[in-house]
């Protein structure tokens, strides 16, 4: 194979792609812009609307019963409650509009004094945010007046109040801050790279493929001294670096997306560290790699059996289901990357990046990853390469996956 | 008169169907050979296999005495190929266009650089270079067309059905093209076509295909003569039908 001639047909695709607006913003902007804007977006709306919830006025209806309870007095201490006094049934709150309804017993006095057990029912609609979240205050008001009432009582009956705790559970995190946020980011991490690889992929494969198909540009390519060899080489590259640009867009947003969180939380920006170690970031640009390769080559191969563009863009979604389903189940409890789960692709892929973020490097498993990722990627190139020569693909017919893998 | 184009007993099956079969012929340099045949006859199949994008079942094309099985870079070195439904890179400027190619070829830079200035000035492509091909009229597509299948200069040109859907000026053009690198040049060029007006303008000599195989391979005359017919339109349907 001629390295100039590979050269050549890859530099014209990227400078297609350079002059293509739409792929531009597909690959370099969306990811670039994406996060940064999504997570400030994301966070200031979900702020804004806590405040707002937790600021609007709710109606407490109270029966007259609980008139002069201590129940009463802590519902009144609230500014955000409009309480008011009236009997009232189920039913009432069900229609009534922005209202809980607390109903405490009759005999709520006598219990108490009698060291007996007081009724107190709140009525509330969940399925409403703002009275879901004020059903939350009035029960932790409430249970405060119960722990206060039962101190009064031990303290009474003098007896200590480790009698009715006799075992005091505590636990202790051991986990360093870095590790939490990347068991977080060891989550989902993987899958956003991986996508995004993929639509970096997907898009130029189409046009470079199916695209040239369509517009029979590939018979013209094939009828030039370019071997077959050369012709995917040089398209190969261009996928694959498309790829590659698109998944480090991705990281590098995602990072300064969290320096703007950060940077936004500053009281809290201790609990937000995260870093991947040297030897990491090295694992990291491996499984990248490898996993560009393996995609860049699966996209060439199976959108060139489309003969259009539009055919070649419905193969898009069945394709995202084989590396989206492996990446979601990669962060289901107890999965983990192990002898097993390493021989999987796109799943190993996912859980060696997982493993990376999280900083739980097994060099062997990562090893075994790596090895069984390039043979995948080299399946994929066989089965790419068997697209590209077979001869329905030169002369832009119908190809089905019989024809790719016979004779 | 060097024979530069040779299709050597070229059979093409696909699957079941043999689509060309036994197909033998011979260009000189500086000939023009009109492939005629209803649709389906095998006329594009044989050219597709003159171009080296198909390999034939049995039988060999051979292209400036290289074999197309054996020689398939130095055939195709000197092979321009085009066809009627092609079309350019949409995001390349012409001369871009004509450089990548001549690049596929390996044609020396300086040499390259001076046949696509001399390609553009003589095609007119000039007063569009600053365009991209998207942008570019179906005539203008076209001339840029010619001037890629000629950019590495070779000395045979295979058109599959060069005129379809095209205006009668951009048709005009791609005839005297035909003509020009044929009698000025001395290119062989075999083109297939539906019709027999530019068959009689240009051609020196008529190939027809009819399921398959080669109804019929001389001039004009011999094919009137042959069938008893006073008109080629007359001639071609006594042949095929």
């Amino acid at each position: 194979m001629r390295s100039n001639i590979i050269l050549t047909i890859f530099g014209k695709e990227i400078k297609e792609v350079l002059r293509d607006k739409r792929m531009l913003y597909l690959v370099i902007l969306l990811p670039f812009f994406l996060y940064p804007v999504l997570f400030t977006l994301i966070g200031k709306v979900g702020a804004d609307q806590q405040d707002k919830l937790s600021s609007q006025k709710v109606t407490v209806l109270i029966n007259p019963e609980g008139q002069g309870t201590p129940v009463f007095d802590l519902l009144k201490a609230d500014t955000t409650l409009e309480l008011k006094t009236a009997a009232f049934d189920r039913a009432a709150i069900d229609t009534a509009k922005n209202t809980i309804g607390v109903w405490v017993a009759p005999d709520y006095a006598q219990q108490i004094a009698a060291s007996g057990s007081a009724k107190v029912t709140i009525y509330v609609d969940e399925s409403k945010d703002v009275l879901s979240l004020r059903k939350e205050v009035i029960a932790a008001r409430l249970q405060a007046l119960n722990q206060q009432i039962l101190g009064e009582r031990l303290r009474q009956a003098q007896l200590s109040e480790s009698l009715i705790q006799p075992l005091a559970v505590e636990t202790e995190n051991v986990a360093t801050k870095e590790q939490l946020v990347g068991k977080v980011m060891g989550g989902f991490l993987p899958m956003i790279i991986l996508m995004f690889i993929f639509v970096g992929c997907v898009y130029i494969a189409i046009d470079i493929t199916a695209g040239e198909k369509e517009r029979r540009t590939l018979q013209t390519l094939y009828s030039t001294t370019a071997s077959k060899g050369e012709i995917i080489a040089g398209k190969f590259l261009a996928v694959a670096s498309v790829g590659i640009v698109s998944a480090a867009m991705n990281i590098l947003s995602l990072l300064v997306a969290m320096q703007i969180q950060v940077s936004l939380m500053s009281e809290n920006a201790n609990s937000l560290s995260f870093s991947v170690s040297p030897q990491g970031w090295l694992w990291l640009v491996v499984l990248v790699l490898l996993s560009t390769v393996f995609l860049g080559a699966l996209c060439l191969a199976v959108v060139l059996l489309a003969n259009s563009y539009k055919e070649a863009q419905s193969y898009v979604s069945p394709m995202m289901m084989l590396i989206l389903i492996p990446a979601m189940l990669s962060q289901m409890p107890g999965m983990e990357l192990n002898a097993s789960t390493a021989l999987i692709p796109m799943l190993n892929i996912s859980l060696a990046m997982g493993a990376v973020v999280k900083g739980a490097i097994d060099p062997g498993l990562m090893a075994m990853v790596v090895g069984m990722a390039l043979l995948y990627a080299l399946v994929a190139l066989w089965l790419a390469s068997r697209s590209f020569g077979n001869e329905s693909v030169i002369t832009g017919e119908k190809v089905n996956f019989r024809q790719l893998l016979g004779k | 008169m060097t024979t530069l184009i040779e299709a050597r007993r070229l059979t093409k099956d696909f699957g079941e169907l043999r689509a060309a079969d036994d197909v033998t012929f011979q260009v000189g340099a500086g000939e023009i050979v009109g492939l005629l045949g209803p649709n389906g006859a095998g006329k594009t199949t044989t050219l597709r296999m003159l171009a080296g994008l198909l390999q034939p079942t049995a039988g060999e094309a051979v292209i400036s005495g290289h074999s197309m099985n054996k020689e398939q870079r130095q055939a195709r070195r000197e092979l321009g190929f085009l066809t009627g439904d092609m079309d350019l890179y949409r995001r390349l400027k012409p001369a871009e266009l004509l450089t990548y190619f001549g690049k596929l070829y390996e044609t020396p830079a300086i040499e390259l650089d001076a046949r696509v200035k001399n390609l553009m000035a003589a095609f007119g492509i000039n007063d569009f270079a600053d365009r991209l091909c998207e942008k570019l009229s179906t005539g203008q597509k076209q001339r840029v067309s010619i001037a890629r299948t000629l950019v590495h200069d070779p000395k045979v040109v295979i058109l599959d059905e060069p005129t379809t859907g095209l205006d009668i000026m951009a048709s005009e053009f791609i005839l005297r093209f035909i003509e020009r690198i044929a009698r000025e040049e001395k290119k062989a060029v075999v083109f297939s076509t539906h019709n027999l007006a530019e068959v009689e303008r240009l051609c020196d000599r008529i190939v027809v295909i009819h399921r398959g195989k080669v109804a019929f391979n001389g001039i004009p005359a011999e094919l009137l003569a042959q069938t008893g017919k006073t008109t080629l339109h007359d001639a071609f349907f006594h042949l095929v039908q």
